[in-house]
């Protein structure tokens, strides 16, 4: 299924949008900055073409998806979310070409504060278009299994926790997210480049804890499983 | 205010027009450009460079300071080379071949630019045979490297690689930077360094040249 979203959709939670920029909750900020921060918020409402591509799939039509190009770390923790499930689905997010070429055209006129500023906002509501994605999975499956309301769907994409990124590939063959105007290059790099893929795991909360001592849980630069996590209690 | 000083002041607040046409107005008032260059403008990065450190300003601020910077160099580097001052060091910079994202490169590029040095940006999707041709051709001192994801990383050991073949090992410095770079990745490939950040890349390529250094 195809869903369009909306700019308003996405919550641009300022505090988490600086944090993302390095800078400290009780921060003080000149004239200039705040400048920069309306006007990049202005241009992420008018220009943002968000939408998202979302299709079941069993756990053993997954499990292919999964293996991939067969480099995934031997042991991860999706490998045991997933057989878990009550309910899987493939996914991909954008934003869309336009922001990122007004990106490109900001740095090119030499107005990089702008230019910065729209990259970051749209890189976290790129993050949030998958929430979007999942809250979206979560009410469809509502509508026709009750218990799903209590149920927790979060995203796993390549690249993260031990899913190789190659994993790309599989996915794409089998999700087809150019129906929302998404390409991937040879390097499993993702066009527009403020997109997301992977897939939507639901089922109980419980499910999706994991101890995150991997060998690869040192080298992860985001460490984004530990809010989630506390976000399950 | 002393002309310098208001340039320095201007530039701090990132008021780019103001500071290329006081900058205009040194050059009438026949200031020395080397001492317009170091006593108003670099005088501002540094003071700009220390508030950024201490978080009392942050990277957008830095980056209005950084384009003030560059408009006012527009106007300084014909009189700079005229004048036979040697430029800081040269950096060919770019995002590694099939790698379309540029941000962090671009950010690297601009502070460079800040903190003088000249850098020739080759943009996104850069084979490896364009970082090394256009350094030779240039006479670059630096090529910077940038990648997104891990599997555009091997384009780097490749221009490492064909700069050892090439024999400019040793006498270009290799610095690399992006989201899954590690020091461990640049240790593995031969490269000279690796930054984890604007700022520190900024560091790094200073740390290229000892005596020049302001
Ligand atoms: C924001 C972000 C995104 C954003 C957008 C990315 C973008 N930049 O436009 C979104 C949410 C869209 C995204 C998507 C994805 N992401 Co992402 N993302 C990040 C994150 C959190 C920050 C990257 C970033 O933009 N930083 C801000 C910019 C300004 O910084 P930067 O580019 O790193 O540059 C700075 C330094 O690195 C350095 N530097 C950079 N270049 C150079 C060059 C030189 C010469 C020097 C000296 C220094 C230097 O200085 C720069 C300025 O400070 C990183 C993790 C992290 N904390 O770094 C993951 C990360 C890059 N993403 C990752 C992944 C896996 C993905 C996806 C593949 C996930 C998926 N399956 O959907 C997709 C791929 C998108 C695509 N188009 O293909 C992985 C990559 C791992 C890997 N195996 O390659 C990372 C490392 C997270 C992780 N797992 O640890 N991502």
């Amino acid at each position: 299924m195809i869903v369009d979203f909306a700019p308003e959709d996405v919550d641009l939670d300022r505090a988490a949008i600086l944090r993302s920029q390095g800078i400290p909750e009780e921060a003080e900020f000149t004239e200039n900055f705040e400048l920069i921060y309306e006007g990049a918020i202005e241009l992420f409402q008018k220009l943002a073409e968000p939408a998202g591509i979302i299709v079941g799939i069993t756990i053993s039509e997954f499990k292919e998806v999964f293996r991939g190009e067969g480099l995934n770390e031997p042991e991860n923790p999706v490998e045991d979310i997933y057989r878990k499930s009550s309910y899987l689905a493939l996914f991909a997010v954008t934003l869309g070409p336009v922001l990122s070429s007004k990106v490109t055209g900001l740095f090119d006129n030499g107005d990089y504060a702008s230019g910065y500023m729209l990259d970051s906002v749209s890189s976290y509501a790129a993050d949030k278009l998958t929430d979007l994605a999942a809250q979206h999975l979560q009410s469809e499956l509502a509508v026709k299994e009750p218990a799903a309301s209590s149920w927790r769907v979060l995203s796993y994409s390549p690249g993260y926790c031990g899913w190789n990124i190659s994993g790309q590939k599989k996915l794409f063959e089998v999700l087809h997210p150019e129906e929302i105007g998404i390409t991937l290059n040879e390097s499993c790099l993702m066009i527009p480049v403020k997109s997301l893929s992977g897939v939507l795991i639901a089922g109980a909360g419980e499910i999706h804890e994991f101890v995150n001592s991997y060998p690869f849980c040192d080298t992860c630069r985001t460490k984004s499983c530990i809010e989630r996590m506390r976000d399950l209690k | 205010m002393e002309l310098l000083d208001q340039i320095s002041f201007n530039l701090q607040n990132g008021f780019d027009k103001i500071v290329a046409s006081l900058t205009k107005d040194a050059v009438e008032k026949q200031i020395p450009p080397k001492e317009i260059l170091s006593n108003g403008l670099i005088a501002g990065m540094n003071i700009v460079g220390e508030k950024f450190k201490n978080h009392d300003i942050f990277l957008p601020d830095v980056l209005l300071a950084a384009r003030a910077m560059n408009g006012a160099m527009e106007v300084l580097k014909p009189l700079l080379i005229k004048e036979g001052i040697p430029i800081r060091g040269k950096v060919v910079i770019g995002s590694v071949k099939d790698d379309l994202h540029d941000i962090g490169k671009n950010l690297v590029a601009i502070l460079l630019k800040g903190a003088g040095f000249e850098v020739i940006d080759l943009g996104n999707d850069v084979p490896a045979e364009k970082f090394i041709s256009v350094a030779r051709e240039e006479n670059a001192h630096v090529i910077g490297m940038s990648a997104l994801l891990t599997t555009t990383m091997p384009v780097m050991k490749k221009v490492v690689d064909l700069a050892k073949d090439e024999g400019l090992f040793g006498k270009i410095r290799i610095v690399i930077g992006g989201a899954p770079v590690s020091k461990e990745y640049a240790l593995e490939i031969g490269a000279d360094a690796y930054s984890y950040d604007g700022a520190n890349a900024v560091e790094t390529v200073e740390s290229f040249f000892p005596a020049n250094s302001q």
